[in-house]
């Protein structure tokens, strides 16, 4: 079979010393950047992402992927002991994992948020690799006008699913999106709204935006409230991190129902592993039989959206990897680095650079195997890393954004750029915008100008060409809903206020 | 909230027009065969106009100021102490260099920050710009700036 041969070579790449080393590294970063407040999946892919840049790119990707899916793990820990998911995708978790900590049982808590992680991260990588090829294929048939939907819905439904706030979070993305024209004009050869700066004339780099935005930012609206406590108080042993068997019982389902679940939203574009384990917990309130107890420590409420994080992790790279377009601010990241690697995304990926893409899928194995032992042997160890005080932890995470930042082009204008949008991201953070947005319009932006261009030259109908072929209609048609879903939405809101006024 | 808004509103609609103005007097809008260079800034700047002024409609309207969202008092120090002190050491790195800068910027944020026990500090600034050198100067070979001490 051709699939076990090419998982042959996958491993072959993955069970290099270097590559398990850098697995190895990604899996503990992950976990520690996962469970530290203030900085999240995206900033520690940013951030890491200059350190890969001296080595082949296969083993760039694979230490950014053990990053990620360490990461989904790590938000979970500093959910359950101190109720503050250390990133957004495990802010469900906090519900009832923090309720079972305060029972005294933290430690059941997160063993069976490693399972469960273990398990959807790897039926995650099965369904990735059963998939992937098969899209890959289909995708070759995308011409100018699909790809441009499907960045479109793609940018629609991230700033939809984003934002508490749909009219920021489309302020955000349109931003970005400004942002991404700036520089050389890849068909006319202007040098657009470049003043004359030398810097500008490349275009704005998104990496020290999202450093600046995802880093500095965070750490910035951290300084402001954090007072010097410790993070994190307590004590977990390692016996304490084996569930009992009635747990298990009660989550075998969650855990199945969450991988699934979490895979298909991860595939979407748009949809990551945020909103992925907000449906999962949804689902298990709805189907359990006891949905009394859920916010009251239920063991299932932590297991399904746990479960559906990492899958969903999985499934984000699906897209990015098949056609170029990330789901997440995170994967957007990874799409960056991939381009800065001379490796351009999309379905000749996995016939140009199969030893990549296979040592990707085979390393994903390893990474899940590593992250069950880690955080079930190891946990008592990153509990108390987190021990450590916010105000040690600040300056550290600035220093790294200033070299990472540096480290990019040796510039020091990079450096600059990421201390402004340290400062944008922080007030963003503050009046409810969308640094996610924003960061994926930037990536996409010069990639959708290009598709809507060429779409149009080829067109003979002007922009009806987006819904004369079929898959591009359908496309189109979905990003059309996304964007009027809101506006429906607050003028319905807007129409019951005024009759509510009447009434009363 | 509702002044942050009406501020963010003027202010961005401003710049869509700047941007939709810019596009069309020193670009092209229609290219060979097709919209050129000036097309779609033009159209993303009319965009951002529209949602600015659905913003700043929305903020005219709102009955009540909102939540404060302005950092005062404690915050306030803290917050532009971080600052002050990063945008002081990125200034200051082609003069004192990154790894004393590294040093100098960890010591000085956590006792202002922390009143951190000067062991501490020195440790921790130590260490860092240790592996800070190890990492990246001397493995990764990114050649920073070394300021007049040349390191």
């Amino acid at each position: 079979m051709d699939f076990l041969s090419n998982l042959a070579l996958g491993f072959s790449v993955a069970l290099t010393p270097f590559n398990l080393v850098m697995a190895f590294a990604g899996v503990i970063v992950g976990i520690l950047i996962g469970a530290l407040p203030g900085i999240g999946p995206p900033s520690g892919v940013a951030l890491l992402l200059p350190l890969t840049f001296g080595m082949e790119p296969t083993s760039g990707i694979i230490m950014l992927a053990a990053l990620y899916a360490g990461s989904m793990y790590g938000g979970t820990i500093t959910a359950v002991l101190i109720n503050t998911p250390g990133e957004s995708a495990s802010v469900v978790t906090c519900l009832d994992g923090y309720q079972m900590a305060l029972q005294g049982r933290a430690g059941a808590a997160l063993g069976i948020a490693a399972a469960g992680s273990f398990v959807a991260g790897t039926c995650g990588v099965v369904l990735l690799m059963l998939v992937s090829p098969a899209l890959a294929r289909w995708s070759l048939s995308f011409g100018p006008p699909e790809t441009f939907a499907l960045m479109l819905l793609g940018l629609t439904t991230v700033t939809l699913l984003t934002g508490d706030n749909a009219l920021k979070g489309y302020i955000s993305m349109v931003l970005g999106l400004m942002l991404a024209m700036v520089g050389f004009d890849i068909i006319a050869g202007d040098a657009r709204y470049a003043f004359g700066v030398p810097e500008l004339m490349d275009g704005v780099d998104f990496l020290p935006v999202a450093i600046g935005l995802f880093g500095l930012g965070e750490v910035l609206a951290g300084a402001e409230e954090a007072a010097g406590a410790r993070m994190v108080q307590g004590r977990v042993t390692v016996r304490e991190v084996m569930p009992a068997a009635a747990d298990w019982v009660r989550s075998r389902w969650a855990i199945a129902r969450g991988t699934v679940l979490g895979f298909l939203v991860g595939l979407l574009p748009g949809a990551g592993p945020t909103v992925a384990s907000f449906l999962a917990y949804t689902v298990e309130k709805k189907v359990s039989r006891r949905p009394q107890d859920f916010g009251k420590g239920a063991v299932e409420g932590v297991a399904g959206p746990e479960s559906a994080n990492n899958a969903a992790a999985t499934a984000a790279m699906v897209p990015m990897l098949t056609l170029g377009i990330p789901g997440s601010a995170t994967t957007a990241i990874m799409l960056g680095g991939l381009m800065m690697w001379g490796l351009r995304p999309g379905p000749l990926l996995f016939e140009k650079n199969p030893q990549f893409v296979w040592g990707l899928i085979a390393s994903q194995y390893i990474a899940n195997v590593m992250l069950l032992i880690l955080s079930t042997a190891f946990i008592p160890l990153f509990v108390r890393a987190l021990r450590l005080r916010y105000t040690i932890l600040m300056p550290l995470i600035i220093v790294f954004c200033i070299t990472g930042a540096y480290s990019l082009k040796n510039s020091l204008w990079d450096v600059g750029q990421m201390l402004v949008f340290g400062v944008i991201g922080y007030a963003m953070k503050k009046l409810g915008y969308s640094p996610a947005a924003l960061v994926l319009a930037l990536v996409l932006g010069p990639l959708a100008e290009r598709a809507l261009r060429q779409s149009l030259i080829i067109s003979d109908a002007g922009l009806g060409i987006f819904f004369l072929r079929p898959i591009s209609a359908v496309l189109t048609v979905a990003a059309l809903v996304a964007i009027a879903v809101p506006v429906v939405r607050a003028v319905v809101a807007a129409w019951r206020n005024r009759a509510g006024g009447l009434a009363a | 909230m509702r002044r942050a808004d009406r501020i963010a509103g003027a202010g961005l609609l401003a710049l869509a027009i700047a941007f939709s103005a810019g596009a069309l007097k020193y670009y092209t809008y229609t290219g060979p065969g097709g919209p050129g260079s000036a097309f779609l800034p033009f159209w993303l700047g009319v965009v951002m106009a529209a949602l600015a002024l659905m913003l700043l409609a929305g903020a005219l309207r709102a009955p009540d100021p909102g939540p404060g969202w302005l950092p005062r008092g404690e915050g306030l120090r803290r917050l532009l102490l971080v600052l002050g002190v990063t945008v002081a050491f990125v200034a200051l790195l082609p003069v004192v260099g990154m790894i004393l800068g590294t040093a100098l910027f960890l010591i000085v944020l956590l006792r202002l920050l922390d009143r951190s026990p000067w062991p501490l500090a020195l440790a921790v600034a130590a260490a860092t710009a240790g592996l800070n050198y190890l990492v990246f100067t001397y493995w990764l070979r990114v050649p920073f700036p070394t300021g007049v001490l040349g390191i």
